[in-house]
């Protein structure tokens, strides 16, 4: 049988059905020789096994039995009577002992006792979908021992029943299997600066620059859309910066030591209007969109961090990349129509002739 | 869409006053050329924009033929021969001396169809022999530039020469009004030259522009022009001479000679004391022709005149060039490194679209590439080559007039307009030949001297960038946007510009970076020597032939130009941003103030409302 815990290194596309689309996205990017904080995986089987203890899964099954999903208080309803099933049910001793075991290794690694890691969860297919529909944030950071990697875990699958997800699923037919989800646990990137990525022009779609936004602290605050974040157009061809907005960053989420999490505090006033890249941080990102792209062959949305503690480049790190979907094609219409075209009648056409069919 | 359509954004033509003390210059120029009640109605109801691009400065009467010449040449071509479907030609009306456009359009949808015929089966002929073509056009080129050469002005003398009487040659009064008409004949074929190819070329680069910005919206123009552009080409060898004499300096140990500002007639007569310097001044006298053909300005002026005729501007460039290696900085222009920067673009543009619109990428870009040898070199044979011995024959016609009084001075010649300066030399041939008083002497001086008076009050008035009504229709002259840049958007912006608070200016983005300093407004190509080390250029265009000056400026500003133009590149090879197209950069600034200029967004900003003491 796959074990149900691995490193993300040892991860790749094709382990999707088990791990979910995050961990595995995160070993390719390991693959490629991109910087990604070190951690490991639990696969979705450590989700079943779960649901077979105490007959969990029945039971969750009978709550959402016969349950209209337009009926907003029942739905949340079941959500809290699973939520609060789920919470009073341990975490089977296999998982446990292996994720110990991973957890440990990772802080030698880290060269830390206990270290401070961030635990998200990692689905798959309409679950994925679910989640980005709900708008969740299955984040817990700087989780630290063992109990509480292995309550994050738990609390990333109670995820998977919040009232949005339920009617979501409801709403797609697709309720029938339970659902599934993988949870990536990587070391925690305590971040200065952070942000996200696009290896194309998220209004033109133009493939030729890659569109970064940043800001101080966590990514949160730009995920989050509670900054106006800087924002620049990289040229991919030249590495020139075509074209630079600095925003108003008026909070960062900074962690502060012994809590769980991060919280947002007032940016300083000398850094709130100040660019949080340098020249030398946006060439860094640049060459990393551009391996990430050339490794999965289409355009991607990237989150990335620059650590506090150590040096650049070595503390850039890339945290999640996944497909641009949203994005349109670049000049679709007008190039569309020009393709092909013989190179006179196009020139003809910028003198005022119209072209047959054109 | 537009919300300034229909609109009276700009003023009316008739309500433009005539400044103070200007009252009567109208005699400078043809009846034809100004605002009239004839066709007041026609007139007002069309959109005219100052082609501050090629005439800045108030018209003097002679250099009207600087006007005609490149309009019948441009619209014969395009209206008559190639038949561009929907746009006629250029027309033209001079306000206060200065010189206001308007396209004429074709409406009729049937007359375009038939227009179309023409032109498909005319430019595709040009395009499908362009080579040989080009090849002919240069030969045609280089004859017309050595007919004018070779065009003696006679003297008029007490006695024709021996030949007269004895070897059947043509007297003198003849050869005076054939050699006059000569040069006029020569000038106009000139512009018929000229005009040739410079719809289709710049139509070529305008489509794989047009391609490259639908598929790759974010591309900067720049990289596009890069493209594309040549490396080796003949507008930059001038520039390419002057580092080499430079470093020959350098290299004899002649550098004490070239201190800034120094006169180069001092400089020449120094240098001529050694033998090192006679070796270094033999040099200089192998390259000046041609290319201290080379000129301060555009070709559209008298005034603008050859390095051969105002050394200053070579002479500073190398001196700043001896400076320049003797800090140990690189005066090279890296042609290896831009030729493959100039592939690397290509390809890696090209990579990113794909198989069926790379295909199209790379037929336009190789039209492209085909026709721009010409849209770079036709500037040194034309406006800078032939236009300078144009005008230095005119003056020698004019040298005439002065030794037989009817002038005070050669230059003087520029105040009259062609035609004028043929009446005065058929009056000059006939009193010559029968010895009976001449009335010349009394009736040009005065004459000379009002327009002279007349074009500096003229000077100082500001022309508005545009006169007349928005069209309700876009304007979407092809040739408007190719020669002048002229869009809906640059015409918007203009007259949002008119009632603006004046502190920022917004332009193309032609060179990236972002620079402050203050500014050098530089209105009069005389002006430009005038500029100081790490100031910012205000101009209403750049030329080329202002390269050498590209050394020392922080960053380049234009009222007008497009970022196909040469200048746009000539910034992008020396790292300093340039924002062009602003409309208004040398009215808004003044000499002395702070600026930044940003060449990413194309916004220029005015830091300080006056001129630092």
């Amino acid at each position: 049988m796959t074990p149900i815990v691995r490193e993300l290194a040892d991860l790749r596309a094709g382990d999707t059905e088990l791990f979910g689309g995050k961990s595995t996205s995160l070993g390719e990017l390991i693959a490629a020789g991109i910087n990604v904080p070190p951690g490991f995986a639990i696969s979705t089987d450590a989700f079943t096994l779960f649901l077979t203890v105490d007959e969990l899964g029945e039971r969750i099954a009978d709550a959402l039995a016969q349950l209209n999903p337009a009926d907003v208080g029942a739905v949340q309803r079941a959500s809290d009577v699973i939520a609060e099933a789920m919470r009073a049910t341990d975490v089977p001793e296999t998982l446990r002992a292996e994720v110990s075991r991973a957890y440990r290794t990772l802080g030698e690694q880290a060269g830390v006792d206990e270290a401070a890691v961030a635990v998200r969860s990692s689905a798959r297919g309409e679950d994925s979908a679910a989640a980005t529909f709900a708008g969740q944030q299955d984040s817990y950071l700087w989780v630290s021992g063992v109990d509480d990697v292995c309550e994050a875990i738990r609390a990333c699958w109670i995820s998977l029943y919040s009232p949005m997800a339920i009617t979501y699923r409801a709403r797609l037919a697709a309720g029938d299997g339970a659902p599934a989800m993988g949870v990536t646990v990587q070391l925690m990137v305590d971040a200065e600066v952070s942000g996200v990525m696009f290896t194309c022009s998220p209004v033109t779609g133009d493939p030729s620059i890659v569109s970064v936004n940043a800001s101080w602290g966590l990514g949160l605050a730009v995920v989050g859309g509670e900054v106006t974040p800087d924002e620049f157009a990289i040229s991919k061809v030249t590495g020139e910066i075509l074209r630079q907005t600095i925003g108003d960053k008026a909070v960062e989420y900074v962690h502060t030591p012994g809590e769980l999490g991060a919280r947002p505090a007032p940016t300083p006033a000398e850094r709130r209007q100040i660019s949080s890249l340098d020249v030398e941080r946006l060439a860094g990102l640049l060459a990393a969109a551009k391996a990430i792209e050339r490794h999965f062959g289409s355009r991607q949305d990237i989150e990335w961090a620059v650590a506090r503690s150590g040096t650049f480049p070595s503390n850039l790190y890339m945290l999640q990349s996944r497909p641009v979907t949203a994005t349109p094609t670049a000049g679709s219409d007008a190039v569309q129509d020009r393709k092909g075209a013989d190179a006179m009648a196009l020139v003809l056409g910028t003198f005022g002739v119209k072209r047959a069919g054109g | 869409m537009s919300t300034t359509t229909g609109t009276a954004a700009f003023p009316r033509p008739s309500e433009i006053a005539t400044p103070e003390g200007c009252e009567g210059w109208e005699e400078m120029y043809p009846y034809y050329a100004t605002f009239h009640e004839d066709r007041r109605e026609a007139d007002e109801g069309r959109l005219w924009f100052w082609n501050s691009m090629h005439f800045p400065d108030p018209m003097p009467a002679f250099d009207v033929v600087a006007i005609d010449g490149p309009y019948y040449a441009l619209a014969n071509w395009q209206n008559r021969v190639f038949a561009i479907p929907p746009a006629m030609g250029i027309d033209y009306r001079i306000v206060n001396g200065y010189v206001y456009i308007t396209p004429n359009a074709v409406t009729d949808p049937d007359l375009i169809a038939e227009r179309a015929g023409y032109f498909q089966e005319r430019a595709g002929y040009y395009f499908a022999n362009w080579d040989r073509l080009y090849a002919r056009w240069q030969e045609k080129m280089d004859a017309l530039i050595a007919e004018i050469t070779a065009l003696e002005v006679p003297s008029l003398d007490k006695y024709e020469r021996d030949e007269v009487a004895f070897e059947d040659r043509d007297t003198s009064f003849y050869r005076v009004l054939d050699g006059w008409s000569r040069t006029l004949r020569m000038h106009e074929r000139m512009w018929q030259h000229h005009m040739e190819f410079l719809l289709l070329g710049y139509g070529a680069y305008l489509t794989f522009s047009d391609f490259v910005k639908a598929a790759l919206p974010e591309v900067p123009e720049q990289h596009i022009a890069q493209m594309v552009a040549g490396i080796d080409v003949l507008l930059f060898r001038p520039d390419t001479e002057l580092r080499r004499l430079a470093r020959l300096a350098r290299d004899s140990g002649l550098d004490a000679h070239f201190t800034s500002g120094a006169d180069p007639q001092t400089v020449v007569r120094t240098l001529a004391e050694s033998e090192d310097g006679k070796a270094w001044l033999a040099e200089l006298e192998a390259i000046k022709d041609p290319w201290f053909n080379m000129g301060s300005g555009d070709g559209f002026y008298h005034y603008h005149r050859a390095w051969f005729d105002e050394p200053a501007l070579p002479f500073s460039a190398i001196s700043g060039y001896i400076d320049a290696l003797a800090d140990g900085r690189d005066i090279e222009r890296p042609t290896e490194q831009l030729a493959a920067e100039r592939e690397r673009l290509a390809e890696e543009y090209g990579s990113l679209l794909d198989a069926d619109a790379r295909a199209t990428f790379d037929k336009l870009l190789g039209l492209s590439r085909l026709v721009f040898p010409y849209v770079e070199e036709h500037k040194f044979y034309c406006e800078y080559w032939f236009q300078s011995r144009f005008f230095n024959k005119v003056r020698e016609f004019g040298g005439l007039l002065a030794e037989h009084g009817f002038l005070a001075d050669s230059e003087d010649v520029f105040q009259l307009s062609r035609h004028e300066v043929a009446q005065a030399l058929e009056e000059l041939c006939l009193t010559w030949a029968h010895g009976g008083p001449a009335r010349g002497p009394h009736h040009w001086p005065p004459i000379v001297e009002r327009r002279r008076a007349l074009l500096e009050r003229l000077r100082a008035w500001t022309p508005p960038p545009a006169l007349g009504t928005m069209p309700s229709e876009a304007i979407n002259d092809p040739i408007s946007v190719m020669l002048w840049g002229i869009t809906p958007e640059r015409l918007r912006s203009w007259a949002a510009a008119m009632d603006g608070d004046g502190t920022t200016l917004s332009g193309a983005a032609a060179s990236p970076g972002v620079a402050e300093g203050l500014a050098r407004v530089v209105r009069d190509v005389h002006d430009i020597t005038d500029v100081l080390d790490g100031e910012i250029l205000v101009s209403t265009v750049t030329s080329p032939a202002w390269a050498p000056i590209f050394s020392k400026i922080k960053a380049a500003v234009t009222d007008i130009g497009g970022i196909m133009s040469h200048a746009a590149i000539v910034c992008r090879e020396y790292g300093i941003p340039a924002v062009v197209g602003t409309g208004r950069a040398t009215v808004e600034i003044k000499t002395g103030q702070r600026l930044r200029v940003d060449g990413n967004t194309g916004v220029v900003t005015i830091l300080d409302s006056e001129p630092a003491a």
